[in-house]
């Protein structure tokens, strides 16, 4: 089902003749070859919430080779399709998460599994959450009941430049991080500001202060720049006579390369308004861009700027105080950027939250509203589908209900901004993932299997 | 029920100027003037509904609770259209004990230094009233928090809150309500030298309590823990206030149990116990659930489910429901209750897990927990059902005065709303 698996992936033996800094995969491979399909479907007669600001309060959509092939107040069925009566319901596009650790953080928390912060060293650019990703965490199986289809995994907050973030699909039955890669999808650099670096290197060779963040993160960047130069200086003369050996290749340099190049997209977990505004300069210092501010508690101070430079923020309904830099928070902080027009996000940074991402953004468009910012319906699902998808550079194949999108669905029992609304249906390319009235389509990880009374026995 | 109450109300009048318990920390003014809801559908926390009954609130206290018109003079609040219920109860949180999680110089939460038998260590006074996250909570209709120590086997005793910000003199309503402590992993990194730990600590709390003229004379055997801790086992030992454990493994489960054979016992966490849920609601042990940590987050949490609080009504036991480990959001045991109602809790049995069940497990049902004449007037005026994500309270009451429905959030979020000219 739903193969992505791997193409040949590009390597380098150390003795034969280089080419270039010929990078690891900057983008999640495509399928190799088409994917068995499953059986096209008619969703019929649900409140349709397509997050491109239509909503059908009765609508279709029919779902078929993968892909969304129609959305509308009327869809008809082609010949042979099965139509599916979802009445009362609610469709929505695939909840999407820009930042979970799940698989790198996995349940049961045991010491084994603490894959996700290589700690070894402030500045890890060269190692990948792909690497660390456990297919069997049992909080897949909880996310994707939830109706997730989507997720960056990525690198935890202990470095400076934690290492290369992963988007992956909810498909169940993985065998490894190749089954459940995002198809072309970018990869991502998780770098961290403030607190955390400080806290985990201060006593061991720093970063002490808020003063050696900033020095870390110009001196990795000036590096890759000069590597970046090298490179292409040896590249445009190789095929001299006097061009010489290549210059040795580092496999961090390569990704922070990839950010100068534009090629991945920097997911910075930052606070504060003023060390926010201190990463857009020193960005704009050697010239790459921020994708997504994450946490980002007082993003709605600078929601002005934020929106000038175009970069989203991910943002959680209300988490809070739990350390210095979380301590100015509103509940209103993703309302105020959607009204400022910069591109707010609902993300998790919990396998608890994960499973209640709807409700989050639920919470943060109420807030909004007391605020006196109206937010629309389509905006706050657009919190957790459409803008989480340009976040993570896959909003071209989903994040919204459109012709062409992938078929990453779900069907919620009714209103999906209600507390009592459950995710009952789930579609990953078409596929039903999940059914929560059907216990044959729940599926659960090998870990589940055989604990006594384990959760996956029912819901 | 309309008779009962018909008949409380009539009592209510004759009984309402002299009824209220003297032990805690703030009087009742006896001629303080009165504040009636009106025409609010009443929810009063034990499980009952009025439709269209009165609130009547005179000074700290509920004077009158059912039909009929308010009293004359009274101050009449309109509430037609509007849910009315007893304030919200955080249980086992560390609200008014933190400021900032992880600024140990914001903390009070815990005696710390390795000893785990704590139980002597008093939060009453160390909460802190000038704490930004009370109002935090309390406009969202949180009024009251079970504020807890934590750590070790026996952390410390539990102090009653209301959440007043800047009553520095009287915002614990009542210290020492119950001692708070937790099973598992605590002692020698095995919970059966935990629970080895525990018997011989209530031993020993024993033996201290019937001869203390004897340690004072030092004609004492040796004892395994501090005058001071095993002083403050007394009341426990006399089923005087309750032992609140947290536990969530089966096996500690049981063994919690099995101590409410000679204790009054509450727990916190439960993650499997609706596997002995039949075991728990035998022994009458109250057991107050996170409802969404459905996490198989260690081994001895394998099971983890959103439907345990449903699922242990079901089974006859007594559930509440709280937001466990998170002081900032307790705010938050709204979503908490409506998500465990969307896994089965009747909806009823939800609100009275967050205020009444809250109440009688920490022993404060006498004054808390319910719309009652006599009880503390803690009181939420909700414009819809409190459980969904985008209600939040019209009024507040707390101890009979409505609280500004501002905090250093919302202040925060208005301050920027000016600066950037949306307002």
């Amino acid at each position: 089902m739903l193969a992505c698996g791997p193409k040949p992936r590009a390597s380098t033996p150390p003795d034969a003749p280089a080419t270039a800094p010929t990078s690891d995969s900057k983008t999640s491979p495509e399928p190799a070859k088409a994917a068995a399909h499953p059986a096209p479907i008619l969703l019929r007669g649900a409140r349709v919430m397509t997050a491109t600001g239509v909503i059908y309060e009765r609508g279709d959509v029919l779902l078929r080779e993968g892909k969304v092939e129609a959305v509308g107040a009327a869809v008809d069925a082609p010949e042979g399709v099965t139509v599916l009566d979802v009445a009362g319901k609610t469709i929505t596009p695939g909840i999407i998460d820009t930042h979970s650790h799940i698989g790198v953080y996995a349940s049961p928390g045991l010491t084994a599994h603490s894959d996700g912060n290589e700690m070894s060293s402030a500045t890890t650019p060269q190692v990948r959450a792909a690497d660390g990703y456990w297919p069997q965490d049992p909080q897949i199986d909880l996310a994707r009941a939830a109706g997730v289809t989507t997720m960056q995994i990525l690198p935890g907050s202990a470095n400076l430049i934690g290492g290369r973030s992963v988007t992956v699909r909810t498909v169940p039955d993985a065998r490894s991080i190749e089954d459940v890669r995002f198809p072309g999808a970018p990869s991502g650099l998780k770098m961290a500001c403030g607190e955390n670096p400080k806290r985990v290197h201060g006593e061991k060779g720093g970063p002490m202060t808020r003063m050696g963040n900033m020095a870390g993160f110009r001196t990795a960047f000036q590096k890759a720049a000069e590597y970046k130069r090298r490179h292409e200086a040896w590249q445009a003369k190789k095929d001299e006579e006097d061009a010489g050996a290549p210059p040795d290749r580092d496999l961090g340099m390569e990704t922070l390369v990839g950010v100068l190049d534009g090629d991945i997209l920097v997911h910075n977990h930052c606070y504060r308004a003023d060390e926010m505004l201190g990463m857009l300069a020193l960005a704009d210092e050697f010239g790459f861009r921020i994708r997504s501010f994450h946490h980002a508690v007082e993003a709605y101070k600078i929601a002005d700027a934020l929106a000038e430079h175009e970069v989203s923020a991910s943002v959680w309904a209300d988490w809070w105080g739990f350390k210095a830099e979380a301590y100015d928070s509103t509940r209103a902080n993703a309302a105020m950027l959607s009204a400022a027009g910069a591109r707010a996000i609902i993300h998790s940074d919990s396998a608890q939250g994960i499973q209640r991402l709807n409700q989050e953004a639920a919470k943060a468009k109420a807030a909004g509203e007391r605020a006196g910012l109206s937010i629309s319906e389509d905006e706050a699902l657009r919190w957790i589908t459409a803008n989480a998808a340009w976040a993570l550079g896959i909003h071209e194949r989903t994040g919204t209900l459109e012709p062409g999108k992938m078929a990453d669905v779900v069907v919620w029992s009714g209103d999906p901004l209600s507390v009592y609304t459950h995710a009952e249906q789930v579609y990953l390319g078409g596929a039903l993932v999940f059914d929560r009235n059907d216990p044959n389509i729940r599926p659960s990880t090998d870990f589940e299997v055989g604990q006594h009374q384990a959760a996956g026995d029912v819901q | 029920m309309r008779l009962i109450y018909a008949m409380l109300f009539a009592l209510g009048v004759l009984w309402a100027p002299a009824v209220h318990a003297a032990t805690l920390s703030f009087s009742q003014a006896k001629d303080a003037p009165r504040v009636a809801i009106v025409g609010g559908t009443v929810h009063d926390g034990t499980g009952a509904v009025l439709q269209d009954a009165v609130v009547e609130m005179q000074g700290a206290r509920i004077v009158r609770v059912g039909p009929g018109a308010p009293s004359p003079g009274a101050k009449v609040i309109d509430a037609t259209g509007k849910i009315v219920t007893p304030g919200l109860i955080a249980a086992s949180t560390t609200l008014g004990l933190v400021e900032i999680g992880m600024e140990g110089s914001t903390r009070d939460t815990a005696r710390e230094g390795g000893d785990a038998i704590r139980s002597g260590y008093d939060a009453s006074v160390a909460v802190n009233a000038s704490s930004t996250l009370l109002a935090v909570q309390a406009i969202d209709g949180v009024t009251t928090a079970a504020s807890t120590p934590q750590g070790g086997l026996l952390s410390g005793q539990v102090a009653w809150i209301d959440l007043l910000p800047g009553h520095h003199h009287d915002i614990v309503a009542k210290p020492r309500v119950a001692v708070a402590g937790g099973l598992g992993q605590r002692v020698s990194g095995s919970r059966a030298a935990t629970l080895a730990r525990l018997a011989e600590v209530l031993d020993d709390a024993r033996f201290y309590r019937s001869r203390k003229a004897a340690f004072d004379r030092r004609a004492s055997r040796d004892l395994s823990a501090h005058r001071l801790d095993l002083e403050a086992l007394g009341p426990v030992l006399g089923r005087e206030v309750p032992l609140v454990l947290e536990a969530h493994r089966a096996s500690d489960l049981l063994a919690a149990a099995a101590l409410a054979k000679d204790l009054r016992v509450t727990i916190v966490g439960g993650t499997q116990a609706w596997q002995v849920a039949d075991v728990l609601a035998e022994a009458k042990v109250p057991v107050i659930v996170h409802p969404t940590a459905n996490l198989p987050g260690g081994f001895d949490r394998i099971g983890a489910r959103l439907d345990n609080a449903a699922k242990l009504h079901e089974a006859g036991v007594t559930v509440g429901i709280a937001v466990l480990g998170e002081a900032h959001n307790v705010r938050n045991v709204t979503q908490q209750a409506g998500i465990a109602v969307a896994e089965g809790l009747p909806h009823e049995v939800a609100l009275t897990a967050v205020t009444h069940t809250i109440a009688s497990a920490y022993g404060m049902e006498a004054d808390y927990g319910s719309l009652a004449v006599g009880k503390v007037a803690n009181v939420v005026l909700w414009p819809a059902d409190p459980f969904e994500l985008a209600t939040v309270p019209d009024a507040v009451y707390i101890r009979g005065a409505s609280i500004p429905l501002v905090s250093r959030q919302t202040e925060l979020r208005d301050r920027y709303l000016k600066r950037h000219g949306a307002r």
